[in-house]
Formats: C-alpha cells, structure tokens, sequence
C-alpha cells in the first residue's frame, strides 16, 4: 500500500506540475462556464423540457469536446515512460506492474474528477446569486456526476491501454480517441438496431450505449446497469493493459 | 554467495541473446563485464534485475529467485540501467527521494539517506535543479546515486562510464572504487582500462556464452598471442633476420624503417620466453647501435580481441 501511495503521489505531482494540465483544465472551465451561462440565458427565454443541469453538462456539442479529454489526461502515462526508458528503472525498484498501472489510472481519475469539480461551483453559486428563487434539481445532479465517473472510468482505461501500447504519446492519444469513439459509435449502431427491432434486442442492446444513458441519469434516473457495464468494462481494460505491460517485457 | 546465474537463457523472437551462462560472484567481489555491443551484457543484467523475465535457467540475488522471489532480490539491488534513464522534469533532491522511498528506505531516514548518496556522488550544487537540464556527467552521477540511495548490498552498473570525458571518467572510477568496500560491483564497460583499474575478476561474454571467467593478469598471461618484443637498430632488415633466425624463440619478425638509418623490428615470442638480453648480446657483439629495447605484455585489449573476434 506504501508503495502504491508513493507512486501515485509521484504521478499526481507530474500531473499537476505540468502546464498541460493547467492548460486542459482552464479550457474546460471555459467551456462548462460557457455551457451553464448559455444554458441560463437559454431557459430565461422559455420553458424547456430539460432541467439547467442537463443543459449545462450535455448541451449538443458535448461529445465533441467529451472524447477528446480522455487522450489529453491519459496519453503520457506510460508512452513518456517508455520513451524515457524510465519504465526499465521503475520496474527493477521492488514494484509490482499493478502498482505501476493502478497509480497512473488513480492519478488519471483524480485528475478528471477535478476537472469537473468547478462546474458543481457554478449550480452553488447561482442558487447564492438567485437567493434560492431558483431550483436546481439534485437527483439530476447526482445522476449527471454519478454517469460522468462512470463513462470516465471506462474511458480512462482505454486511454491508458492506448498508451501502453505505444511510446510515441501522439499516436497513444489518436489510439485512446479512437478507441473511446468506436466503442461510442457502436452503441450508436446498437442503438438504431434496437429501434429496428425493439422487442427483442432492446433489453440486452440498451446496456451498451452510453448517449442512451447519458439521457437517463441526467434525468436523475439512477440505473444500476450501465455502472457496473462501465465498471466492469474499465477493469476488464486495466486488466488487458497489464497484460500488455507484461507482454512487452516478454517479447522485449 | 551474492549472485548465482544458472545456465541463463533468453531467446528474443529469431535470436538468442544469453546462450546458457553460468557464473558466480562472492560478497565483496567487484566483476567487470565485458563483451562487443549485443554480446548479451545488457541482456543479463536486465534478467538480473527482473526486469526482462529468462526465457529458460535460473538466477539468485543472496538466494532469492529473480523471478519467482523478484521483489526480494530486487531489494537487494541498486541497478543503474544503460543510459541512465531519468525523470527530466523532476529537480535532483525530488527524484533522489522517490526513489529511496520507492524503494523501501523507512520515512524518517529517506531525507538522510538522499543527503548521504548525493554527498557521495558530488550532487550538492545541482540538487535543486532539473534532471533535464543537467549535463551528462551529473546525470550519470544521479543514477549511480539513484543505485545507492537505498543502500543495496549489491551494485550492477550497466555501462556507468559511457559517453563521459576523461576527467568524468576518472570521478567515476574513484567514486566506485571508494563503493568497493561495502558492495558488491558487477559492471559492464567497453572502456578495458578501467576494468583493469578498478575490477578484481573479469568476465568476457561474446554471442551470448560466457569466455573467460579470471582475474585480468591471468588473462593476460594465458594469452596466445603474448610476447611482442620491439627493438630499434641501426642495422638493416637483412642483416638482422639472418641473425635472428638462429633464436629458437623468435616465430615472426616485421620489420619497419625509420629516420637516419634506423629501423624497428617487431619480434613476435613463444609465450614465457625472455629474449631481450641475448638481443642485447647480440647487438653487441655485431656493433649495431641499439636505441630501445620493450617487451610488451599483453593487454587485456589483446585478451578481448583475441576472445570475441577470433571466430
């Protein structure tokens, strides 16, 4: 366990020293901030189906900033490593591989729930602002958090299988993005395949696709479901990366 | 016994790269390493430290399996790897001390034990900077403090002199023969010299197996080709070799000429045979001016050329 802290406290430092991050983090608070005050201006004009938070974090170009934070946050992890040739220096210190793995993904996901972390800021202060005049719906919140950590899991994993793969950190960044978009495009299919024939395959299919359950936490409908699909999906992934790291050293 | 490899195999797809050697090192014993680029030094030492994992035979760091106990053996090591791989965008002091920590060092003695290693390798005036910025002696000298920062019984360095001047050169070798009281050395080194210099026991390795396994003299001695005798006369090729030829001992003569009348004859020797006193006699007795008169040992140069280029 010393071990594993001290590795993660060295790859959340690396995180948090590099401009890169400071750099990601200001552009989505841009964009968040962006989201919430277009969304604001938004539902003063009418009323909307949707609440404030659904319109803040899902507004229609979300996907197309969405996957393209995972590549960011995860490209260097072990792509710089192996570049360096640090990655021999690490692994001959008395380390498992799984620490190894497991303290660059827990640095991953801390750093994507800090990301996300100013937005609750926003929905705090215009209750302040507004006096509490204003309702935020809280089961939508959590449902929208609760969905964003999930996907985030999953997708993490795969960005951090795309960098393992690899020592160049472009090509481990095109390959986690391609990988995250095939996984989402094939939900997609899924899901036109589902309309095609609701009866059937609608049960199983739905479990795969991640705008169908973006749609329903963000309603504040909590489904057990899709959280253990991506949970289980992202362990299956880390588990594959470390095969990839022990592979590599096999082969070498 | 510290380290105890055997019959040690790796074979990478279509190539075999450590062809089933087998080797000793007692405590206290500092090896050198040597053999051509790709002879399976790298290769070795990796499979040492765990890791690259053997592809058959086995290796023991103080009795624990690199591979099926490889965390164990692994605290005994301090490695250094070819290159020196490092964080660049860590400062000295920051690096030092993950490492040590990483490594086992209990919390309340890491900050002295970095303190000590850094002293020790002359890292004080840099240990605030970035390891990017440094130049290559002081990064070699972070990862031999990187190798000792945890105190390790055993030391293996992977080429710690490479791509240094003299002078670094020279710091590095006084600075692993102040190591060699308390550690254990296996080095590996294209530079002979400072294995001559600074290692008790050498082993040559070339295409994977091992070729000799002995002490530098010994080496030398053993050696086919030893013997080479140069002697500068004033005195023409053909008048010497009708006299030289008379000497049981002399099996090749080359001849060259140099300035005003001079010339240097190489004589090559039976091996243990002494000959320059009769060649004193001898120029002597003919009245040739004689100017130098050298037996050449053979070097551990000629024991690495003779052993890995011979086939």
């Amino acid at each position: 366990m010393r071990t594993f802290l001290i590795l993660l406290g060295k790859e959340l430092r690396a995180f948090f020293l590099s401009p890169v991050a400071w750099v990601v983090l200001a552009l989505f608070m841009v964009i968040t901030g962006q989201s919430f005050s277009l969304s604001i201006g938004l539902l003063r004009e009418k009323p909307s189906d949707f609440s404030i938070v659904r319109w803040t974090f899902f507004p229609q170009w979300f996907w197309y900033y969405y996957f393209f934070l995972f590549p960011l946050i995860t490209m260097r992890l072990f792509a710089e490593e192996q570049r360096q040739g640090t990655l021999e220096s690490l692994l001959t210190a008395p380390v498992r591989a799984w620490q190894v793995l497991l303290a660059k993904y827990g640095s991953a996901v801390i750093f994507y729930c800090v990301l996300w972390l100013p937005a609750l800021l926003y929905f705090g202060l215009l209750h302040w602002v507004m006096r509490g005049e204003v309702e935020i719906p809280l089961g939508a919140l959590g449902g929208s958090y609760l969905i964003l950590l999930a996907t985030g899991l999953f997708h993490l994993a795969l960005g951090c299988l795309a960098s393992a793969l690899t020592r160049n950190q472009i090509i481990a960044a095109i390959l986690g993005y391609a990988l995250i978009l095939l996984h989402f495009l094939a939900g997609t299919f899924l899901m036109y395949l589902s309309q095609e024939n609701p009866d059937r395959m609608r049960p199983v299919l739905d479990q795969a696709v991640t705008m169908r359950h973006m749609d329903y936490f963000t309603l504040g409908l909590i489904d057990s479901r899709p959280l253990a699909y991506y949970v289980s999906g992202a362990v299956l992934i880390l588990l594959i990366t470390h095969q990839v790291l022990e592979y590599r050293r096999w082969k070498a | 016994m510290m380290i105890d490899v055997q019959n040690l195999t790796k074979r990478f797809a279509g190539r075999t790269a450590v062809n089933g050697i087998s080797f000793q090192v007692q405590p206290g014993e500092i090896v050198g390493f040597l053999g051509p680029n790709g002879a399976g030094k790298s290769t070795t030492m990796r499979m040492l430290t765990g890791y690259l994992p053997p592809t058959s035979g086995a290796a023991y760091i103080k009795g624990h399996d690199v591979f099926h106990d490889s965390l164990r053996a692994r605290r005994e090591i301090g490695f250094m790897p070819e290159n020196v791989p490092l964080y660049e965008d860590m400062r000295v002091v920051e690096y030092l001390t993950f490492r040590a920590a990483l490594k086992g060092v209990k919390i309340r003695e890491v900050r002295s034990s970095v303190d000590r290693a850094m002293e020790y390798c002359g890292l004080g005036e840099v240990r605030k900077k970035m390891i990017g910025t440094l130049s290559k002696g002081f990064r070699q000298r972070v990862g031999l403090a990187d190798a000792l920062v945890h105190r390790p019984r055993l030391l293996i360095l992977d080429e710690p002199t490479n791509g240094l001047d003299p002078n670094q050169i020279r710091q590095v070798r006084s600075l692993i023969a102040q190591l060699a009281g308390e550690h254990t050395i296996l080095l590996s080194t294209h530079i002979l010299s400072e294995v001559e210099m600074s290692c008790r026991r050498v082993i040559i390795i070339n295409k994977g197996t091992i070729r000799a396994d002995d002490t530098p003299e010994a080496l030398a001695e053993n050696l086919q080709s030893s013997g080479t005798v140069t002697v500068e006369l004033r005195a023409g090729p053909e008048e010497v070799s009708e006299q030289i030829q008379g000497m049981a001992a002399v099996r090749r003569l080359a001849a060259s000429q140099l300035e005003g009348g001079w010339h240097r004859y190489e004589l090559r020797v039976e091996p243990g045979e002494e000959i320059r006193l009769e060649m004193a006699e001898l120029a002597q007795a003919r009245g040739w001016p004689l100017r130098e008169l050298t037996q050449h040992r053979a070097t551990l140069e000629d024991v690495f050329v003779e052993l890995t280029q011979r086939e």
